[in-house]
């Protein structure tokens, strides 16, 4: 849905650790507070990152799609079906409680969705790499994120082809719901016994390149992590705790 | 971890993402998403599919854009958990131990992400379901029951199926191939 934006903005240029922090923190802080003028300042802060980022057209867009929806049913689970007492909006009678709430999880949900998608733009996958490589972070972990990121694509196009050649075999992909829950057999079968059976291959592949040596391994180029940036990191932490100590005691926002 | 165990979490996030591709050409109610978790669990064991569940999880949501599914995260782990346990009982025997199975997973599962759905989303999640709890609000079913119900409802089938999945894979697993897995459950 969104890609690695290039730039040179103060996200695109900071430790990769540092946008990440930032982005779950927001999601934590959003999950921590319940009035919508908290809730609001959170989205605003989600905002203001992409603004930073210089991402804010390349975001936009993918926000409206995953947020819009969600607004529209929470304003009819919350505001039309919710509780008395009930206020005018335009031509319909909306409950009062039930589109506080709406805000409240609708801006959650902004919060989080414009939050990670600048992340997305603006952290380069490569440095992440880098980054995480320079902090000893496991090889096994850097595999499966970004090694199966290659995989899916590969798959994808296996179903594909697989799906076309069943079709041509007579398979039939309409029909009653039973006939398509049995089309599944000869679709997803071949796609993971075929998976399956390369599984060998791969080992041998990962094996030649010193993968099990267990050496730590050396980074090409790690991106500088500036003490200001540390710091900040520690802070969002701190601010965490503290929303949810506040949430908690029954002080929370 | 050795590096078949890894290499299978792999293929089993592959399988978690890719399968809602020929879900939706059948256009089945189901998400199927959890299918490579659950081999995983009969194949490895359940730290190796939590590590599975979990990286779906992430990588769902940096393919879609849509973070908000994260919380859902922990719905994998007891995926995990349980399909690993039912692996150890044989339940992946024949589709007769696997439907039942995957149904009171479906149970467990939907119990699980209830709560969630109600408290963290206020019930509007994913689009088929939310479309249930719409349903059932408008026929004035409280909003955390019609949660419960549309969460447990789509998860029985959608869990049930993938057990049976998973079981039919295994059974058709050639002897050469399911010889190289000593921790299979057949």
């Amino acid at each position: 849905m969104i890609g690695y934006v290039p730039g040179d903005s103060p996200l695109h240029r900071a430790h990769p650790y540092t946008p990440l922090a930032w982005a779950g923190a927001l999601l934590l802080v959003a999950f921590a507070v319940s009035s919508p003028a908290a809730i609001g300042a959170v989205v605003l802060a989600a905002i203001t990152t992409a603004v930073v980022g210089r991402v804010v057209p390349s975001v936009v867009r993918p926000v409206l799609l995953l947020a819009l929806p969600t607004w529209g049913l929470l304003l009819v689970l919350h505001g039309v079906l919710g509780p008395d007492p009930r206020i005018a909006l335009g031509p319909l009678a909306v409950s009062q409680p039930g589109l506080t709430r709406a805000l409240v999880l609708g801006g959650r949900i902004t919060a989080i969705l414009f939050a990670f998608l600048t992340v997305l733009a603006t952290v380069s996958p490569a440095r992440l790499v880098e980054a995480m490589t320079a902090r000893g972070v496991p090889f096994a972990r850097l595999y499966l994120l970004v090694s199966t990121l290659t995989l899916v694509p590969r798959m994808r196009a296996r179903a594909a082809q697989i799906l076309e050649a069943q079709q041509c075999r007579g398979l039939r992909l309409g029909g009653s719901p039973l006939a398509r829950l049995r089309a599944l057999g000869p679709l997803v079968l071949p796609l993971v016994l075929g998976a399956l059976a390369e599984v060998d291959e791969q080992v041998l592949a990962l094996d030649a390149r010193g993968v099990t040596s267990g050496a730590r391994r050396t980074p090409l180029a790690p991106p500088p992590d500036r003490a200001g940036e540390r710091v900040l990191r520690w802070v969002l932490g701190l601010l965490v705790v503290a929303a949810y100590t506040a949430k908690f005691a029954g002080h929370g926002l | 971890m050795n590096l078949r165990n890894l290499v299978l979490i792999r293929l089993g996030v592959a399988v978690n993402l890719v399968i809602g591709q020929i879900v939706a050409a059948l256009l089945l109610p189901v998400y199927l998403d959890a299918v490579g978790t659950i081999l995983v669990a009969a194949l490895i064991g359940p730290r190796a599919a939590i590590a599975a569940g979990l990286t779906s999880q992430v990588l769902a949501a940096v393919l879609s854009g849509n973070f908000t599914w994260l919380p859902f995260g922990v719905i994998q782990i007891v995926i995990a958990l349980y399909a690993a346990a039912a692996a150890r009982l044989g339940a992946f025997r024949s589709l007769y131990t696997a439907l039942p199975a995957g149904f009171l997973l479906g149970a467990i599962a939907g119990g699980t992400a209830a709560p969630i759905a109600y408290f963290l989303f206020g019930g509007a999640t994913a689009g088929g379901v939310t479309a249930v709890t719409t349903v059932l609000r408008a026929i004035g079913v409280p909003l955390h029951v019609a949660v419960g119900v549309s969460s447990i409802g789509t998860d029985l089938l959608d869990k049930s199926v993938a057990f049976a999945m998973v079981a039919l894979i295994l059974r058709t697993l050639p002897d050469q191939l399911a010889a190289r897995f000593p921790a299979l459950a057949r």
